[in-house]
């Protein structure tokens, strides 16, 4: 969304109290039945107060946790709690809902719900790649943690190994692809004639299986913000407020997916979304905060910013440093360097791989609920 | 080595004696049980000069440790592969199981520094022998894959002999015709699932599981099932799409217009059935004698080679699910239903284990959504039933389309019978209404299909409201009845709705008929109607007479010119509302006529008046209903 669109001349939502308590005026000299508006405006309020204490809840995390496990478990829980109340509203207003003007920005919405699943997809594949770094990082964890016996050269030289394949698998693929171009390669490697072997095997080659090589998560949170303004004030009324749920929704959908493909891996990240709420939303304080919290953090070619993948990438830095520096015969203080190194290594990750299962199945769970209101909505 | 056994033997005893004895006085002790259970521990042997002993086994290890190294090193250094020669690999292997051997052996004894020292030698011996067994590997599973089908080896020929890919010679051809490296070869289409691939010669294979076997052994397992796994991924990544399946995310799927849709539905079903029939098991029984007797490797490699193209071709299938609801896609998705409801017991077999259960589980998810899809579907049918407007009246009362597109759908849809039946049992049926009086043993099915006639029935009736005269909208009604009656007789459509429903129907389709003749054609009959009493003077029933003939005559004239336009589409309803026209019209003008012709004034004059004689009146019965001013509904 253009920053244009909430800092012209006009804020059309700076009188947004005002028109909901118009809107509620208007209803009681309308046809609608008094007690229907009521309990619709119960509602439409219940749902912005919990979206605002929600986020409020995941705002106040310290720097440590934010984007732990922990923390993007409890950033889906919100996302699939708020998901249900908005749908609860969705049903409970049928009529209005597919009727001129609400039924366009609930097609958009069920259109950015799409493009929700795909990015559901490709965290699960990340998550799917982070398994693959664990493999390799076990590898080094068995080759230096032998327990009892003294640390042999071979070893070390396994675990340098390890290392290795695993910095390949966190580089980015096409970085991969021109420093070693044919590792790991079945097809080809032995028949430089047939060059187009390769191309196949690097073509068909991606970071995901269930979206396509083009596909980009930087591209589908483009699109998704694309077009999210807050209602104007007339549009409020002309919805009896359904606007309002509408867009919070639609906003809190993009700052979960948003902030999903900033902390883990995902085919093509890019995080330079614009994200501006009207302050007159309750929600918009902490939304805007956490974005920008997360925002500072992203560096060029991260992995993703997992609180516990930034744990192991700094664990495998030094213990990369160690491996690559020692000399044999090991001194008394280098052994128990290495001991230690590798002690925190194992620590962070058995902290990675016990996260990932609880994770995947949440991703995998907000995967299926979108799915479901999707289902709903054709 | 039996003297060698001996010296190991002694520094067994006096390591235990040592380990053992906190103090001098208890080693004593151990050291004279010991003797006396055999001579060979004696005191001598045991004591501290045995420690000249000790080192002379150490000895004995390096000198063996020493050997071994010149027997492996030679190869670990090698540029040639040592697979390349049998001998070769056998003595390379025999020189790895003997090291193993040897630091097993030593291993307990490790706290003697002399010791450790050699089994740092050892390990560092071992784990390099490890690194040229993974590259061993990898080289043969390449080497292997390529033999198969992907370089024409002729040597290799008879392993690609029943394969389902497209010989290489065409992908050659292709290749030399646009040079384009981005064509990717399709398969030839399958109809034979009961094979399976020899992905890899014989020999490879066992060459793979004795080389698989020493990496677990050497704790290089992860390593070994990481290379295995990468390699055969990527040549089940590559046979996929040579069935020309695309990887595509869920809003590409749903981009797509419905005809590419379709095209990519049938090249899916096909993809998935090779998949899931001969790729995979395949694959698992490849992983099976790789890894034989390392059932939990086996498991591990299995899922991490199949997950990837599994994920890919079960989100294809999700994304269809969530697609369009609009009715013509009912038949490509009950497809894409069949397709993956009959893949259960292969996901079943395939996916069992604690790795790869959530992708049997999620199989059976996706292929309940798309039951969801298709009850979506019938209901998006019966929105458009009851949304169809009654704005234009099909000329001449005829069939109307949406009789014709609704009973075709259904007796196509039905054909599906089973599928269907799946797709809507234990589905809630509170939403149809009336169920009270249906039968309780009526499956949910056709009550899903008694609902949609219902439907239709009342959207018919709504629509014949348009006509202004009362028999064209009984003759439209009969028209569209006995199509919906003809469609539904013989057919599974039928046997779901139940022969009363049919018999219910037909009663309908004439009642339907008495109300058309009733309202087109008493006023005509009337006209002809006799009065018995003599009352009139012989003038006046000679007036009256011929200003009967002469209403008859223009009411005949109008009825025939206005009932010759509508149209009966079915030739033997045609038939039956004539006969009974000329049952009750030819008697009564019959007998009208006879009366004409006696009355005396008009005698010899009568056939003056008389403008039909009766076979006119038939063959103007026979031109009824032709539709001459149309052509609506000209085919059944």
């Amino acid at each position: 969304m253009s920053s244009s669109d909430n800092h012209g001349p006009f804020s059309p939502i700076s009188s947004f109290g005002r028109s909901m308590s118009r809107l509620r005026k208007e209803k009681v000299h309308s046809l609608e039945s008094n007690h229907k508006s009521t309990t619709r405006d119960l509602e439409l309020e219940s749902f912005q107060k919990q979206v605002t204490v929600r986020f409020e809840d995941l705002s106040r995390v310290s720097d440590d946790e934010l984007l732990s496990v922990d923390w993007m478990r409890k950033l889906l829980d919100a996302f699939i709690c708020c998901h249900e109340e908005f749908r609860a509203i969705l049903l409970n207003n049928k009529e209005q809902v597919s009727n001129s003007p609400l039924d366009r920005s609930i097609s958009e919405f069920f259109e950015r719900l799409v493009k929700a699943l795909d990015i559901c997809n490709a965290s699960s594949d990340g998550i799917e790649k982070i398994r693959v770094w664990l493999k390799h990082l076990d590898i080094v964890l068995c080759a230096l943690s032998s327990n009892q016996r003294a640390l042999s050269e071979g070893q070390v030289l396994r675990a340098r190994k390890a290392l290795m394949d695993l910095a390949l698998t966190m580089l980015d693929e096409k970085d991969c692809k021109s420093v070693f171009p044919q590792r790991n390669r079945s097809f080809g490697r032995h028949n430089t004639s047939k060059d187009h072997r390769r191309h196949f095997a690097k073509h068909s080659r991606s970071h995901s299986w269930s979206v396509s090589r083009p596909w980009s998560a930087a591209k589908q949170l483009h699109s998704i913000a694309n077009n999210l303004a807050p209602p104007r004030e007339s549009e409020i009324v002309a919805t009896s407020g359904l606007a309002i749920p509408i867009y919070t929704m639609n906003s809190v959908l993009l700052f979960v997916l948003w902030t999903l493909v900033a902390a883990i891996p995902c085919q093509d990240r890019g995080l330079n979304i614009q994200l501006s709420v009207p302050k007159q939303f309750s929600w918009s304080t902490p939304v805007t905060l956490l974005h920008e919290r997360i925002k500072k953090r992203e560096r060029r070619s991260s992995n993703g910013l997992l609180k516990e993948i930034n744990e192991v990438e700094s664990c495998v830095r030094h213990v990369t440093d160690l491996v690559d520096t020692v000399q044999f015969p090991l001194t008394d203080e280098q052994k128990v360097e290495v001991e230690q190194k590798v002690k925190e290594l194992s620590l962070v990750f058995g902290a990675l791989r016990d996260g990932l299962n609880p994770l995947e199945r949440q991703v995998r769970e907000v995967f299926h609920k979108i799915m479901s209101c999707r289902a709903e909505g054709l | 080595m039996s003297e060698n056994g001996e010296e190991k033997l002694l520094a067994v005893a006096r390591h235990i004696a040592k380990t053992l004895g906190h103090n001098n006085t208890m080693s004593d002790d151990i050291f004279q049980i010991l003797s006396n259970f055999d001579g060979r521990f004696s005191r001598e042997n045991l004591s501290e000069k045995g420690a000249e002993a000790d080192s002379r086994a150490c000895a004995a290890l390096d000198h063996s440790l020493k050997t071994l190294d010149r027997r492996i090193s030679n190869y670990v250094s090698s540029d040639r592969p040592i697979w390349a020669d049998a001998a070769d690999s056998a003595a390379f292997l025999d020189a790895v199981d003997e090291l193993v051997a040897a630091v097993a052996e030593w291993n307990h004894l490790a706290s003697d520094k002399a010791v450790a020292a050699c089994l740092v030698r050892a390990e560092d011996m071992l784990q390099h022998a490890m690194f040229r067994l993974e590259d061993e590997f990898r080289s043969l599973m390449e080497r292997g894959g390529e033999s198969f089908g992907l370089t024409r080896d002729p040597r290799h020929g008879e392993s690609a002999e029943n394969l389902p890919f497209d010989s290489e010679d065409d992908d050659d051809d292709e290749e030399a015709r646009n040079g384009d490296d981005e064509q990717i070869p399709v398969a030839l289409p399958v109809t034979d699932f009961d094979i399976i691939i020899d992905a890899l010669p014989a020999g490879t294979i066992n060459d793979l599981h004795e080389i698989a076997k020493r990496m677990v052994a050497g704790g290089f397992g992860k390593e070994c099932s990481h290379v295995y796994s990468s390699c055969r991924r990527e040549f089940l990544e590559e046979s996929i799409s040579r069935l020309g399946l695309q990887k595509l995310s869920i809003e590409e799927v749903h981009k797509m217009t419905w005809p590419d849709l379709e095209d990519e539905i049938e090249k899916w079903i096909k993809a998935s059935n090779v998949a899931l029939k001969i790729l995979f098991p395949s694959e698992r029984r490849l992983c099976d004698r790789v890894f034989f007797g390392f059932a939990s490797a086996a498991d591990f490699s299995f899922m991490e080679v199949c997950r990837g193209s599994a994920i890919q071709l079960l989100n294809f299938a999700d994304a269809v699910a969530i697609g369009s609801r609009s009715p013509e896609r009912l038949f490509r998705i009950l497809d894409v239903f069949e397709t993956l409801r009959d893949l259960i017991p292969e996901f079943d077999a395939l996916f069992s284990d604690q790795f790869s259960v959530s992708l049997r589980n999620e199989a059976v998810t996706i292929w309940k959504r798309l039951g969801e899809a298709i009850r979506g579907i019938f209901m998006e049918l019966e929105n458009l039933i009851r949304r169809d407007p009654a704005k234009m009246a099909v000329p001449g009362g005829g069939l109307h389309p949406i009789t014709r597109y609704v009973m075709n759908y259904l007796r196509a849809a039905c054909r599906s019978r089973q599928s269907l039946e799946q797709v809507f049992e234990d589905y809630g049926l509170k939403d149809y209404p009336k169920l009270d009086d249906r039968l309780p043993n009526s499956s949910s099915l056709s009550v899903q299909m008694d609902w949609i006639m219902e439907l239709l029935e009342s959207n018919l009736e709504a629509k014949s409201k348009i006509y202004k005269d009362p028999a064209l909208c009984y003759v439209f009604l009969m028209n569209n009845g006995r199509y919906i009656v003809q469609k539904t007789k013989d057919s599974e459509l039928g046997t779901l709705l139940g022969d009363d429903w049919i018999r219910k129907h037909a009663a309908k389709v004439r009642q339907f008929h008495v109300h058309y003749q009733r309202s087109s054609w008493n006023k005509v009959l009337g006209i002809l109607k006799l009065d018995s009493n003599g009352s009139l003077p012989p003038n006046g029933l000679a007036k009256a007479m011929k200003e009967k003939l002469k209403s008859f005559n223009a009411a005949f004239e109008e009825i025939c010119r206005d009932q010759s336009s509508w149209f009966v589409f079915d030739e033997q309803l045609r038939e039956e509302i004539r006969i009974s026209l000329e049952k009750i019209l030819l008697p009564a003008y019959g007998n009208f006529i006879a009366r004409f012709q006696g009355v005396p004034e008009l005698g010899k004059h009568a056939d003056k008046y008389i403008k039909f004689g009766t076979e006119d009146i038939q063959s103007r019965l026979n031109d009824l209903f032709q539709g001459s001013s149309g052509s609506t509904g000209s085919r059944k």
